[in-house]
């Protein structure tokens, strides 16, 4: 694990040297700044709204915004980890390097999750506006952001293990977002399904939508750490062994 | 310090490597040839660890490249063919980055950096981007990258392929000063880079082991199996005169005017003294038949005809030039 500092330090570089990083982050608060501004400026004018609704709960919950942030966002961050590498052949001396599959898979899973973090960082100044004109509970948003980290966490890892899996940007991408895609779809159908129903109790399993709502309203679910644990966990291992494998191909 | 053995490597269904065995001792300059295609790149990405073998063992310094894959690469400095790096870091970046991954201690790795940086050559630009230097430039970042560490044995894949001339003499120069200190084993398809730079010479093709041995008898077996004999004057007159020497299999004039190259090739059961004394008789021919000789040089033998003569195969003598 000595080599996961050089390579993590080495991807965040990589990262921030090109301008797709800082495009990125830019159009991430712009949307999201406008997403705030649009909620506050709804709930200042609406005084009588009741009380379970909050700014903070409307910004994270109850919203397709965010997965539309990520869905346009995630793709992009994890799509040239180790596709880049393989269409450039620098994996070939990074491989030849006394390093673990573990190591190289873990310090750049690390480099795009600090990334994802460092995206998210400016947003708690909108907690700080919040605080300034009423009363925040800090609780909700730890619980709130807790939340973001979980759905960012599984979906790197998602994206880090198709560019594991394939030699092209471009798919690694495309394969990204399909799978994203499809865990929002089924995420949907907890609306259109019957209840009661197991396709219900799936759908109602795996959406992000009815995760967020409960993040944003302060409830930290087991059911959900297990899950978001689940969807980081086994891509990493998958593409650990894709890493592994290419030694065999 | 390496030792393979009945190394075969499969891509699938095609067999890049088959039954390879050979061993390098330590100190030892080894030139690893054979034409595009023949598996030197793909026994050397064993070799770095690269790839893992689909039969037989490979051991560096004593460690397996399966069971011990993380000591056998600590021994291994690896240059990949066509040196691929990252463009976006500066040179002195990517070798920090590089001495850190391979595990030189904090405290000597300025030292070992400045180091590989001088033996390479490239401290003049230490603080450009890799993405905007020349192709001379950056197979030397690879070199500084293949020995900062200071491993024992030093694998280069074709380290002078897209060199100019001048570069090629300087890579060579380093590679030789690299045996110094190091193993070192290179690839290449040209016979004279071998000659040049490696002690020993491994023949590979097709995937397997033809010959090896000191680079002397490589040397001799390229021995010249034809003479140019540049002539002033009548050129058919001297080309019939040449065709009457007993020993002489084609004589095959080339240029216009009076003076004409003819390149003379000989039988090729002829022995080395034969062919001596028919070289002998061809200028006394020429002289005799009352057309000047300007010059007579023997001709080398060339890689595939080097191959050619090891594995029978005629056809490559026909397209060899």
């Amino acid at each position: 694990m000595r080599s996961f500092w050089p390579i993590f330090k080495r991807e965040l570089f990589a990262f921030f040297v090109t301008p797709l990083a800082w495009v990125l982050i830019a159009v991430f608060l712009v949307v999201q700044g406008m997403h705030f501004f649009l909620l506050v400026d709804h709930f200042a004018r609406s005084p009588d709204l009741s009380g379970d609704e909050t700014p903070m709960s409307a910004f994270f919950g109850n919203t397709v915004l965010l997965y539309l942030v990520l869905f346009v966002l995630v793709p992009p961050m994890t799509m040239r980890l180790f596709a880049e590498e393989r269409r450039s052949g620098t994996v070939e001396s990074l491989m030849t390097a006394p390093v673990s599959s573990a190591a190289v898979v873990l310090a750049k899973y690390a480099a795009a999750l600090t990334t994802y973090v460092a995206m998210w960082l400016p947003t708690g100044l909108y907690l700080v506006i919040l605080q300034r004109t009423g009363a925040l509970d800090w609780h909700t948003a730890a619980s709130a952001y807790t939340g973001i980290l979980l759905v960012g966490a599984g979906y790197l890892s998602l994206g880090l293990c198709a560019s594991a899996l394939t030699r092209s940007q471009f798919l690694a991408m495309v394969w990204t977002a399909l799978i994203l895609l499809v865990l929002f779809i089924l995420g949907v159908g907890e609306f259109v399904t019957r209840e009661g129903t197991t396709m219900h109790e799936v759908c109602g399993y795996v959406s992000v939508w009815a995760h967020m709502n409960d993040f944003a309203s302060g409830i930290v679910d087991s059911r959900r750490l297990v899950f978001y644990g689940t969807l980081t966990v086994l891509p990493l291992f998958v593409a650990t062994r894709a890493v592994d494998a290419w030694r065999w191909s | 310090m390496i030792s393979v053995s009945h190394l075969t490597r499969r891509y699938g269904s095609q067999v890049a490597v088959d039954d390879v065995s050979f061993e390098i001792g330590k100190g030892e300059v080894v030139g690893f040839l054979g034409p595009n295609g023949a598996g030197k790149s793909t026994t050397l990405r064993v070799l770095a660890g690269f790839l893992a073998p689909t039969a037989g063992t490979v051991a560096i310094a004593g460690h397996d490249v399966v069971d011990d894959s993380f000591e056998a690469r600590r021994c291994v400095g690896y240059m990949p063919e066509s040196v691929p790096l990252y463009p976006e870091m500066r040179v002195i970046e990517y070798l920090r980055f590089r001495a850190e991954l391979k595990r030189v201690p904090r405290a000597r790795r300025a030292l070992w950096i400045d180091d590989a940086m001088n033996k390479a050559g490239v401290v003049a630009v230490a603080h450009k981007r890799i993405g905007h230097l020349s192709k001379g430039y950056r197979q030397r970042v690879g070199l500084a990258d293949a020995i900062v560490a200071r491993p024992p044995i030093v694998i280069l894949d074709e380290p002078t392929a897209g060199l100019d001339p001048n570069q090629i003499r300087e890579a060579r120069a380093l590679v030789r000063e690299l045996g110094r200190e190091h193993t070192v084993l290179l690839s290449t398809h040209i016979l004279s880079e071998v000659e040049a730079c490696a002690t020993r010479v491994l023949l590979i093709h097709q995937g397997k082991l033809l010959a090896q041995g000191p680079t002397e008898d490589i040397r001799a077996m390229r021995a010249s199996t034809a003479i140019d004999v540049v002539v002033h004057g009548d050129a058919d007159a001297a080309k019939a005169a040449l065709e009457g020497v007993p020993g002489v299999a084609t004589v095959a004039p080339t240029g216009v005017g009076d003076v004409v190259r003819l390149r003379v090739r000989f039988d090729k059961k002829l022995a080395d003294a034969e062919r001596a004394s028919a070289t002998e008789k061809c200028v006394a021919t020429v002289v005799a038949s009352g057309v000047g000789v300007r010059e007579v040089r023997p001709v080398g033998g060339s890689l595939e005809e080097v191959f050619a003569s090891l594995t029978g195969d005629e056809h490559a003598t026909a397209g060899a030039s």
